[in-house]
C-alpha cells in the first residue's frame, strides 16, 4: 500500500534539520536509513505530516575517536559496522553484532542512529550500547545533551528523545584491549529480529574476571543489564562450568512477556542459555587475548 | 505392457531430457508480464474494504462520502452485486454430491463471519484515491459472539456460523473391524496430533486486470490456477458464460491458494460497472489476512500392530477447522479420509472425519490437500510402533507397505506400480553414515516418513482435458492448451511431449496457454493433474497428427507407412530417404489432410462411491514416496535443524528430470516450513500474523539442500507412464522431522510446527513444563 | 504533500521522474514501466523488489523515491538482455533455478552483487547471501547451484 501523503524536507545542515524538528514538533519524523520507518509509513502504522530526511547531513556519518571511546555518527550504516570500516575496527564487537542485523539489504541502508532511536526491544545495537555502558548524543535547536543508554531506553519503541530532538551519535566506551566479547542470538528464522540475544563483554585479570557485562535483547520493553550476575562473576576464576553455575544459581533479573514468537517462560529460559553461552565465549576470547 | 520401461527410455528423444524451460528464459530476463505488471490506458485501481471483525452484523453502510471523493469511479456493496452468491464448490463438478456444494457471499450482505471478509469495493483513478475512499466508507458493525475452535463450534449451544449448523461435512470409512482388531493387537499406540493453520505464501500476491473488450466480452487477466472461473464471474454479473473470458498469465506461485476465486469477480464487477479497465493488486498483508488457508486438523489415531510390527488396525478421528466458509473443505476432508491409513496394508480401518465451521479464516485448497496433513498421524504412529517393538524404521514400513493389487480401506485396488518400500529403503540408505553432532550440546537423530498422494481428480468428477496441436507450414509446431502455468513447468512439459510425438526439437514448439476464449479448456492446475491430464491430451492430439503426417510422408517417400519415422524435423525411411516436415505439411495442405488436431483426454471415471461400504475407485491413481531426514537438536534451546534431507518419489517417468527435481526440492522445503516454523496465529478470530515479518517461511539458511531420488518405474497414468509430482513431496517432511526429533532426544512432538519452544518444553527445560 | 522532480540513472540511462515524496522507489520504478521490479511483501523481508542502489542491493519498497536523486540504479534488465544475457541469467536457466520466476529478478541482483564482491564465493557464502531473498518454489538448491556455477573456480560443464 502506498504511504499516506506527507510533506518532505531534506535539509542540508544539521541546524536546518533541528529547526524543522522544533517547528513541527510531533508532526515530524526524522528519516535515517528508513529500514524501520518506511515500512511503518507504507503499512500506515505511522502517519507523520512531515518527514525530515537526514540523508544530506554528512556530519552525522563521521566516526571519531575520543579518549577511551568511539563516537559513531547516527547515519553510519550497519554495513560499515559489519565490515569494521576505519576506526570502527577498534570495536570488533560491532562487527559481530551488525552481521546479525536483518538481511544484507537492511544492513546496506540501516543506520546506527536509526536502530537505536527506533528502540525495538529485540534489536541488537541497543543491547550492544547497553553492554558497553554507552551513551547517546541528542541535539535540538536548544543544544546538546548526552544520555546514558540505561536512561535512554524508556519503553517499547520509546526513548528519552524529546520532541524536536535528534539522536546525532552514539558513544561507545572501548573495552580494555584484552577484553573478550560475544553476541549470542536466537531467532526463529535466520536474519530475523532476535527472540532473545545476549551481548557479553568480559575483562580478565590474572585468570579471574575483572569485569563482566551482559546485556539482553528480547526479554522486556528495553534492553536489560544483568547487574547482579555481573557482580557475582567478579573475581570468579573461569574453570569449566563456573559461568554456567553462576548463571544457574540465581534467577536472571528480567521480566519478559510472551508474544507470538515465544512465551515469557521460554524467553526466560533462552536468556539464561544465551547469557551463559555469550559469557563463556567472551571469557574464552579474553583468555586467548591474554596469551 | 508391450515395451519394457528401459526400452521406452531408450526410444525417447525429448521426453526424459533435462531441458531448460522456455519460460525460465523469459523470467530471468524479466520479460514475463505477471498479473500486476499489466497496464492499460485509462486503467482504474481497485481495492477492497474488509471487515475488522470476525463475527458481526452490519447494521449500516454509507458509501456517499467515498463515492463523492474526486477520482472515485465506483463504490460497490452487496446490494450492487447482481447475483451476490459465489459458488465455491469443485470447479466442473458433474455429480451433485451434497457436501461438496458450497458458496460464499461475494460481498458481505448483513453478516460478516471472519476478519478480512470483503464488505465493499472501490475503483478509483489511483491507488491512493482508492485507499482514501475505503477510509471514507462508513460501516456500522454490531460485534457478535463467534466460535474460534472446533471444540467450541461443536458444543450444542455454540453460536451458529451458518444457519445450517457448524458441522459442514462428514465422511466415514469402515473396512474390517477396527475395534476388535485393536483389542487383539500385540501393540497399540494412541495419540492425538495437531497440525496448524498455514498460508501458501507464494511470492506473488493476488492480482489482475479486467476490461470490457471491443466485442463486449468481459476479460479478466488474473493470477489464477483456474481459468474456468470465467463462469463464476459471469454468474455473479448475470451474463452468459460465453461473455466472460479469463486469461491466465504465468503465475508467481499458486500452491492451491489461487484455486478459489481471488480478484476475478471483484474485477469483473468493477470493470462492468465503470466500463473501464481496472487493476486490483492485493498487498501481502491483505493476502495473509483474507485468503483461504490450509486446514488445521486434529488427528486422533489408535493403531494396532502384531508382534512383528505388521499393522493390523487404525481407528482414526479427524476434525478439520473449515473456517467461516466451506470453499473446498468437504473435498479436502475427503482426501484426508481416503488417505488416512497411509501407504500401508491395514486390514481393519475406521475413519470418522468432520469439517467444522468457525469464525476463523476460511480454509481450502493447499498443496497436499488434506492428504498431507494425515502423514503426521500415520507416520508418527508407525514410528512409535517400531520403537515400541524395537524394530528398524525401514523394516516396519516394508512389512506393511502397499503393493500393486492391494486395496485401500475405501476399496480402491491399486492397479499401477507401488514403490513405497523401495522409496523408504533408498531414501534411508542415502542418508549414509551418521555425522557427528556439531557441538557437545547437540544431539543427532534420523527420521523416515512415507506417503501417498492422489494425482488427478476424484473419478466421479469425470475429469477431462483438451489440447490442440498443429503444424505450421514451415514445420514448426503450435500447442494450444488452457493450462495455467503456476511455475512448475506445466507449459514447457507440453512442448516436450509434443516435440517427442512429432519428432521435432522442443524449441520448434510454441505453446499458448490459459486463455478461456482461445485455448481448449484443460481444467484446473490443481490436484497434481496437469501433466497427467493436459499431457495426455497433448499426446492424444500430437499422436493423431503424427499418424496423419506419417501417412502423407509415406506417400511422398513412396514407402510403406510402417517404415516412416518422424525425427529431427523430417520424415525418414531408412538412412537414405528423407523429406522435411515442412514439405510434408505442404503436401497435407494440398491433399486436404488436417494439419491440426484437438485431443481430449478423459480420466478414469466412475460414480460417487460410498466410502463407508468400500465402494471402489476414488482417484485415478496415487504417487508414492519417502523422505529421510537427519536432524540436529540443540539440547539447551530445543532448536531442531535439518542437516540432511533425502526425498524419493516414484514419478513413473520424468518428462523433464530437472522440473521433477524442482518440484521435489521445493515441495520438501515447503514441507520443512510446515514442520518447523510456519503458523498463522489467530486469537479469537483475529489474525496476528499478517506480515512476512511475522509469518515465517524458510530462508535459504533454514533448510539444507534436499537430495532428490527419482524412481522411474515406467508405470503411471500420465503421458509416457508419468505420475504427478506437484503435491506429493510436501507430505513427508513434518512427520520425518517429528520422528527424527524423537530419535535424537527421546521426546515425541505431536503438534505442528515443531518449534524450539515445544521441544524445550518436552525436554523439561521450562519450569512449567 | 510534497512533489519532487528526481533525476537518476536507471540501467545506465539518465532518467527523470515527477513523484510525490511519500512514494517509494518501488512504486516510482513500476509506474514508469520498470515492472521487472516485483512487489512481494512491502516490508523489506522477501527481497523480490531488490534493486542495486549505487551497486548495493536494497529493498526498493523501503527506499523513498527521493533518495534516488543523483544515484545509480540497476534492475535485472540492466544485467543482460536476450541478445547478451549475463552468465548468471544463463546459469539460472540451465540449472532450473527459476520456477514461478517471481523471486528471480531480486535473486539475480543479489547474486550479482555477491559475485562482484566475492568472485570465489563458496556454497555456504552464497546460501548466506541469498538468505534475505525468499523463494517458495525451488527449495533454494537449484538457485545455489546456478550461482555456484558462476563463481570463479567453479568446475565447468
Amino acid at each position: 500500500m502506498p504511504a499516506a501523503p506527507f510533506d518532505y524536507e531534506a535539509p542540508a545542515t544539521l541546524a536546518d534539520a533541528l529547526d524543522l524538528l522544533r517547528e513541527r514538533g510531533e508532526d515530524a519524523r526524522p528519516l535515517a536509513g528508513g529500514q524501520s520507518l518506511v515500512p511503518l509509513l507504507t503499512l500506515r502504522l505511522a502517519r507523520p505530516r512531515l518527514v525530515v530526511d537526514l540523508d544530506r547531513l554528512h556530519e552525522l556519518r563521521a566516526v571519531r575517536r575520543t579518549p577511551g571511546a568511539l563516537e559513531v555518527g547516527a547515519l553510519v550504516r550497519h554495513r560499515a559496522l559489519e565490515r569494521g570500516e576505519g576506526l570502527l575496527a577498534l570495536c570488533p564487537l560491532l562487527q559481530e553484532a551488525a552481521a546479525l542485523i536483518g538481511n544484507a539489504r537492511v544492513r546496506a541502508l540501516g543506520t546506527v542512529g536509526g536502530s537505536v532511536a527506533h528502540a525495538d526491544p529485540a534489536a541488537e545495537l541497543p543491547a550492544v550500547l547497553r553492554a558497553l555502558d554507552g551513551a547517546v548524543v541528542l541535539r535540538s535547536a536548544r543544544g546538546e545533551r548526552v544520555v546514558d543508554a540505561g536512561d535512554f531506553f524508556v519503553g517499547m519503541l520509546t526513548t528519552a528523545l524529546a520532541p524536536g530532538e535528534l539522536l546525532t551519535a552514539v558513544r561507545l566506551p572501548l573495552p580494555s584491549p584484552g577484553a573478550g566479547f560475544a553476541v549470542e542470538e536466537f531467532s526463529r528464522r535466520a536474519g530475523d529480529f532476535a527472540v532473545v540475544a545476549a551481548v557479553a563483554v568480559v575483562e580478565l585479570d590474572g585468570g579471574a574476571v575483572a569485569r563482566a557485562r551482559v546485556a539482553l535483547a528480547g526479554v522486556g520493553p528495553v534492553p536489560a543489564r544483568l547487574d547482579r550476575l555481573e557482580a557475582a562473576l567478579r573475581g570468579e576464576r573461569l574453570e569449566s562450568g563456573a559461568i554456567r553455575r553462576a548463571v544457574a544459581e540465581r534467577p536472571l533479573e528480567i521480566d519478559p512477556e510472551g508474544d507470538i514468537h515465544a512465551s515469557a517462560e521460554y524467553r526466560r529460559h533462552l536468556a539464561a542459555v544465551l547469557t551463559a553461552r555469550a559469557l563463556e565465549r567472551a571469557a574464552e576470547a579474553a583468555g586467548r587475548a591474554i596469551v | 505392457m508391450a515395451e519394457s520401461p528401459a526400452a521406452t527410455r531408450e526410444r525417447l528423444r525429448v521426453v526424459g531430457r533435462r531441458l531448460p524451460r522456455h519460460d525460465a528464459r523469459d523470467k530471468v530476463l524479466a520479460r514475463t508480464l505477471y498479473a500486476a505488471d499489466w497496464q492499460m490506458p485509462g486503467m482504474l485501481e481497485g481495492a477492497v474494504l474488509r471487515s475488522p471483525y470476525p463475527a458481526a452484523r452490519i447494521t449500516r453502510i454509507d458509501t456517499s462520502r467515498a463515492a463523492a471523493c474526486p477520482g472515485v469511479a465506483a463504490v460497490l456493496t452487496a446490494r450492487d452485486v447482481p447475483h451476490n452468491i459465489l459458488w465455491t464448490d469443485v470447479p466442473g463438478q458433474t455429480s451433485v454430491v451434497g457436501p461438496l456444494r458450497a458458496r460464499v457471499q461475494v460481498l458481505a450482505d448483513d453478516q460478516v463471519r471472519y476478519q478480512g471478509e470483503a464488505v465493499a469495493l472501490v475503483a478509483a483513478e489511483t491507488r491512493e484515491i482508492a485507499d482514501r475512499a475505503l477510509e471514507l466508507i462508513d460501516v456500522a458493525y454490531e460485534a457478535q459472539p463467534g466460535v474460534f475452535t472446533t471444540e467450541d463450534a461443536l458444543r450444542p449451544d455454540a453460536p451458529r456460523v451458518h444457519e445450517e449448523g457448524n458441522v459442514l461435512a462428514t465422511w466415514r470409512v469402515r473396512c474390517g473391524d477396527a475395534d476388535t482388531a485393536l483389542a487383539r493387537a500385540h501393540a497399540v499406540v494412541e495419540q492425538t496430533y495437531r497440525c496448524g493453520l498455514i498460508d501458501h505464501a507464494y511470492l506473488e500476491p493476488e492480482a489482475g486486470v479486467a476490461w470490457i473488450d471491443a466485442d463486449g466480452v468481459v476479460v479478466v487477466r488474473a493470477s489464477t490456477q483456474v481459468i474456468e472461473h470465467f463462469r463464476d464471474v459471469a454468474d455473479v454479473l448475470g451474463l452468459p458464460h460465453n461473455k466472460v473470458r479469463v486469461i491466465g498469465p504465468y503465475v508467481g506461485g499458486g500452491f492451491g491458494g489461487k484455486e478459489d476465486v481471488t480478484v476475478e469477480v471483484f474485477l469483473g464487477l468493477l470493470a462492468y460497472r465503470t466500463g473501464r479497465p481496472v487493476r486490483m493488486v492485493w498487498s501481502r498483508q491483505e493476502s495473509l489476512l483474507a485468503r483461504p488457508k490450509r486446514h488445521p486438523f486434529t488427528l486422533r489415531y489408535r493403531t494396532g500392530a502384531a508382534r512383528d510390527g505388521t499393522l493390523l488396525a487404525h481407528r482414526i478421528e479427524l476434525t478439520a477447522d473449515a473456517g467461516a466458509y466451506a470453499y473446498l473443505s468437504a473435498l479436502v476432508l475427503l482426501y484426508a479420509t481416503v488417505t488416512a491409513a497411509g501407504p500401508y496394508r491395514v486390514p481393519h480401518v475406521a475413519v470418522d472425519a468432520r469439517a467444522v465451521y468457525t469464525n476463523n479464516p476460511p480454509t481450502s485448497a493447499m498443496r497436499g490437500f488434506g492428504a498431507m496433513q494425515m502423514v503426521l498421524g500415520y507416520e508418527s504412529q508407525i514410528d512409535q510402533i517400531a520403537r515400541r517393538l524395537g524394530l528398524d524404521p525401514v523394516e516396519v514400513r516394508r512389512r506393511s507397505a502397499l503393493r500393486r493389487g492391494d486395496r485401500l480401506p475405501v476399496g480402491q485396488a491399486l492397479d499401477t506400480h507401488v514403490a513405497v518400500a523401495e522409496a523408504a529403503e533408498r531414501a534411508w540408505a542415502a542418508l549414509g553414515p551418521p555425522r557427528a553432532p556439531s557441538s557437545p550440546r547437540h544431539r543427532v537423530g534420523r527420521g523416515l516418513a512415507c506417503n501417498l498422494q492422489p494425482y488427478g481428480r476424484l473419478v466421479w468428477l469425470r475429469d477431462w482435458a483438451s489440447a490442440w496441436v498443429g503444424l505450421e507450414a514451415d514445420g514448426s509446431v503450435v500447442v494450444r492448451c488452457g493450462v495455467p502455468d503456476v511455475g512448475g513447468g506445466q507449459a514447457s512439459s507440453l512442448c516436450q511431449i509434443a516435440a517427442e510425438a512429432l519428432g521435432v526439437e522442443p524449441d520448434r514448439v510454441t505453446v499458448h496457454i490459459a486463455d478461456s476464449a482461445l485455448t481448449p479448456l484443460a481444467g484446473t492446475t490443481t490436484a497434481t493433474r496437469q501433466l497427467y491430464m493436459s499431457g495426455n491430451a497433448v499426446l492424444v492430439a500430437a499422436t493423431q497428427l503424427h499418424d496423419e503426417v506419417r501417412r502423407v510422408a509415406a506417400r511422398l517417400l513412396e514407402t510403406p507407412v510402417e517404415q516412416v519415422a518422424l525425427a529431427d524435423g523430417a520424415a525418414t525411411a531408412g538412412p537414405e530417404r528423407r523429406v522435411l516436415l515442412a514439405d510434408v505439411v505442404k503436401e497435407c495442405a494440398r491433399l486436404g489432410v488436417p494439419r491440426s488436431h484437438l485431443g481430449v483426454y478423459h480420466a478414469p471415471a466412475g460414480d460417487p462411491v460410498d466410502l463407508e461400504r468400500g465402494g471402489g475407485r476414488v482417484f485415478p491413481d496415487y504417487t508414492f514416496g519417502a523422505h529421510a531426514v537427519e536432524v540436529e537438536v540443540d539440547v539447551d534451546t530445543g532448536a531442531a535443524s535439518v542437516r540432511r534431507h533425502v526425498a524419493c518419489h516414484d514419478v513413473g517417468r520424468a518428462i523433464n528430470p530437472q522440473s521433477v527435481e524442482g518440484q521435489v526440492q521445493g515441495g520438501a522445503v515447503m514441507g520443512l516450513g510446515y514442520g518447523l516454523m510456519e503458523e498463522i496465529i489467530v486469537d479469537r478470530g483475529v489474525n496476528l500474523t499478517t506480515s512476512f515479518a511475522s509469518y515465517l517461511i524458510p530462508s535459504a539458511l533454514d533448510v539444507p539442500d534436499v537430495e532428490p531420488i527419482i524412481i522411474e518405474s515406467g508405470d503411471g497414468k500420465g503421458p509416457f507412464a508419468a505420475r504427478g509430482i506437484g503435491e506429493p513431496p510436501i507430505g513427508p517432511p513434518a512427520a520425518a522431522i517429528a520422528n527424527a526429533v524423537e530419535d535424537a532426544v527421546g521426546v515425541r512432538i505431536t503438534d505442528l510446527p515443531i518449534t524450539p519452544e515445544k521441544i524445550a518444553r518436552a525436554l523439561g527445560l521450562l519450569s512449567g513444563g | 504533500m510534497t512533489e519532487l522532480r528526481i533525476a537518476f540513472t536507471l540501467n545506465g540511462e539518465p532518467c527523470e521522474a515527477q513523484t510525490a515524496a511519500h512514494r517509494t522507489l518501488l512504486e516510482v520504478l513500476r509506474a514508469r514501466g520498470a515492472v521487472d521490479v516485483k512487489e512481494g511483501c512491502g516490508e523489506g523481508v522477501c527481497g523480490t523488489c531488490t534493486v542495486l542502489l549505487d551497486g548495493e542491493p536494497v529493498s526498493s519498497c523501503l527506499v523513498l523515491a527521493a533518495r534516488a536523486q543523483g544515484r545509480d540504479l540497476m534492475t535485472v534488465r540492466g544485467l543482460g538482455d536476450a541478445g547478451a544475457p549475463h552468465p548468471l541469467q544463463s546459469a539460472f536457466v540451465a540449472h532450473g533455478a527459476a520456477q514461478c520466476g517471481f523471486c528471480t529478478p531480486g535473486m539475480l541482483l543479489t547474486a550479482y552483487a555477491l559475485l562482484r564482491d566475492r568472485p570465489r564465493a563458496s556454497r555456504a557464502e552464497i546460501r548466506r547471501a541469498i538468505a534475505g531473498n525468499l523463494c517458495r518454489c525451488t527449495g533454494y538448491t537449484k538457485i545455489i547451484d546456478a550461482i555456484a556455477a558462476c563463481a570463479e573456480g567453479a568446475a565447468r560443464g
